[in-house]
């Protein structure tokens, strides 16, 4: 019962990761980007969301979700703006990997001095503990409801990509970033967006994961393996395979951490390298 | 040919200054020296693999680690001074590169560098976990009694004075060989590369293998004149940054770019920690903060855009093409980019 219990708990884990991933995935499969800083973004997102908590008392932590939404949009717009579109162009493939390396290293080192390098996590009170009871097994509420709102967001992004204007104009931009111009489309302007939209997804999943365990300045490394291992699990561009790498990982993590309680993330990385050596092909596949 | 004497000479001068130094300079100016060295050692070992071979790692600290701790424990087992089971450090880099390019080369570019990063912090997260290695609080050096401390220091320098020269002449020469042609042609332009018959998976793993052994050895150097290692500091994923970032300021693909870099690496720590008085991570911040505009405004760094300018050649290895009886102002511009 207690291993019916981790693996369900697993899974619920796996929802959150997924919401890490899809942000990375997004900006990959638009851009062929892997933003490194993707993780820093998520920890400073994490960062904000005490903060205005603290400022704040009586509003409800998990309604921080709302304004730190809202500015890692506009971040990560101005990150594609004024950062990431001059590279973006270089023939040089490595040119946006060492760059947003770089950038991660620098927001790092500013979070550490800003904000110190003591172990945070956001306070929701009563709502983190509360759990349902279904037959024998405890289910806490906090997890159900993350992995419910990832297959929302999940869903909606489908249909924003799938159906609407803007999202023709993504898959066409992530397609032929040359011909869209034709159709007056300028690639910059997209890519922009997608980065606002990726970090805005990127800062519901760090919120979420501050609730859910403790973090420093230093986790945002953590959070970008989780997050790639995510997206190289579930296969690029498919939100739904996301979501199953997502549990995957979570539930190698909790089995893992069952066995061996200080493990950490050990179980989730070997997880991800043994899917790596057994079928590398179906890892590299790619939208086209 | 006359660059060639000039740069066997000016190699000499070099060995004759690190052979010196030691008498001239004190103790912590040394050991900053030593520092210095290995660093760039490391740097340039990360610039063969991403410089010439297009390969990004960001898990570079595990061979560092590895040839670390190869040290260490090989040392205790034979009872010997540390600096005769050296070799070994290479070594142990060495096989783990071999046997892990075997999967992490099915991998391009970006996922490449990551799940090098991911190897480290499983190599990472066992090392803390085996209490036969030293658990998390890591290892003295067993062996630091046979040490002559009179000597350490000199001696450290030394050797890393002697493996920074050589790995540069060593960088040189492969450089100019076909195999480092070939290299360059891979990176240039990997699918004409092969259309002429160059192995390119064969050149990325001879270049990985080789940056691996370079890595573990400076690792084991540096870890050695701590006379201690921690799992912590061995596979802090710093190393990598400080690699990168001095790769990239100085100028990628280059020799020189990276002794430039490390140049601006040390001169910007000792102003900014010393005499501004900042903290670590705020020159982490600065560092960063330079890196990313050179990326910006000069993407292959600082030497090149400088070596234009000035039009200074040292040890470069850039070949120009034969000079075609009628220079089309077209066909010049494709030359010069």
């Amino acid at each position: 019962m207690i291993w019916v219990e981790t693996l369900i708990n697993g899974a619920l884990l796996g929802g959150l990761y997924a919401l890490l991933g899809i942000g990375l995935a997004l900006v990959f499969g638009v851009m062929r980007v892997v933003n490194i800083a993707h993780g820093e973004f998520m920890v400073l997102s994490a960062f904000c969301a005490v903060l205005l908590a603290n400022l704040c008392p009586s509003v409800p932590p998990l309604l921080m979700l709302i304004p730190v939404i809202a500015l890692s949009f506009a971040v990560g717009w101005i990150y594609q703006a004024v950062i990431v579109n001059r590279v973006i162009k270089s023939p040089d493939p490595l040119a946006p990997l060492l760059l947003t390396f770089g950038v991660s290293v620098i927001l790092r080192n500013v979070m550490v001095e800003v904000f110190g390098a003591d172990v945070r996590s956001l306070q929701v009170g009563e709502l983190s503990r509360a759990s349902l009871e279904i037959a024998g097994l405890n289910i806490g509420i906090m997890p159900l409801l993350t992995l419910v709102l990832a297959a929302l967001l999940f869903m909606a992004l489908q249909l924003i990509l799938r159906h609407t204007e803007f999202g023709r104009i993504v898959r066409a931009t992530a397609d032929r970033r040359d011909i869209v111009r034709l159709s007056g489309v300028k690639p910059d302007r997209v890519y922009n967006y997608v980065m606002g939209l990726s970090l805005a997804l990127g800062a519901i999943g760090g919120v979420l994961l501050a609730v859910r365990s403790s973090f420093t300045p230093f986790s945002g490394a953590e959070r970008l393996l989780i997050a790639f291992e995510v997206v190289v699990l579930g296969g690029l561009g498919s939100f739904w395979g996301a979501l199953l790498g997502g549990i995957a990982l979570g539930m190698a993590q909790l089995i893992g951490l069952k066995i061996d309680p200080n493990a950490g993330l050990l179980y989730a990385h070997l997880l991800f390298f043994i899917m790596l050596l057994i079928r590398p092909s179906g890892l590299v596949s790619s939208k086209g | 040919m006359p660059t060639r004497t000039i740069l066997a000479a000016s190699g000499l001068v070099l060995a004759a200054v690190i052979a010196g130094a030691p008498f001239v300079l004190n103790e912590g100016i040394l050991r900053l020296a030593t520092e210095c060295l290995l660093l760039l050692t490391m740097a340039q070992m990360w610039n063969l693999l991403a410089g010439y071979a297009g390969l990004v790692s960001l898990g570079h600290q595990v061979f560092i680690a590895f040839g670390a701790y190869a040290l260490f424990l090989t040392s205790g087992w034979l009872e010997v001074t540390p600096i005769w089971v050296l070799p070994v450090a290479p070594v142990v880099a060495a096989v783990v590169a071999a046997i892990i390019a075997v999967p992490l080369f099915r991998l391009r570019e970006a996922y490449f560098s990551i799940a090098m990063w991911v190897f480290a912090e499983i190599i990472g997260a066992f090392t803390m976990k085996s209490q036969a290695v030293g658990g998390t609080s890591g290892l003295p050096l067993p062996t630091s009694k046979l040490i002559d401390f009179d000597w350490f220091e000199p001696t450290m320098f030394w050797l890393a004075g002697a493996l920074t020269l050589g790995t540069i002449a060593a960088l040189y020469k492969l450089m100019i060989s076909s195999f480092g042609l070939g290299l360059m042609s891979v990176r240039d332009n990997d699918l004409a590369a092969m259309s002429v018959g160059v192995d390119v998976r064969h050149n990325r793993f001879v270049a990985f293998v080789l940056s691996a052994a370079g890595c573990g050895l400076a690792g084991a150097l540096s870890f050695m004149g701590n006379l201690y290692i921690a799992p912590l500091a061995a596979f802090d994923v710093n190393w990598s940054v400080y690699m990168m970032f001095i790769v990239i300021i100085g100028g990628i693909g280059t020799l020189e770019g990276p002794i430039l870099g490390v140049i601006i690496f040390f001169g910007l720590r000792e102003l900014m920690t010393g005499p501004l008085g900042l903290s670590g991570g705020w020159y982490l911040v600065g560092l960063g903060v330079i890196a990313v505009i050179v990326m910006m405004v000069a993407p292959r760094g600082i030497w090149p855009a400088l070596r234009d300018r000035l039009g200074i050649r040292l040890l470069d290895v850039q070949r120009t093409s034969p000079r075609p009886a009628v220079v089309l102002p077209s066909a010049s511009q494709q030359i010069a980019g």
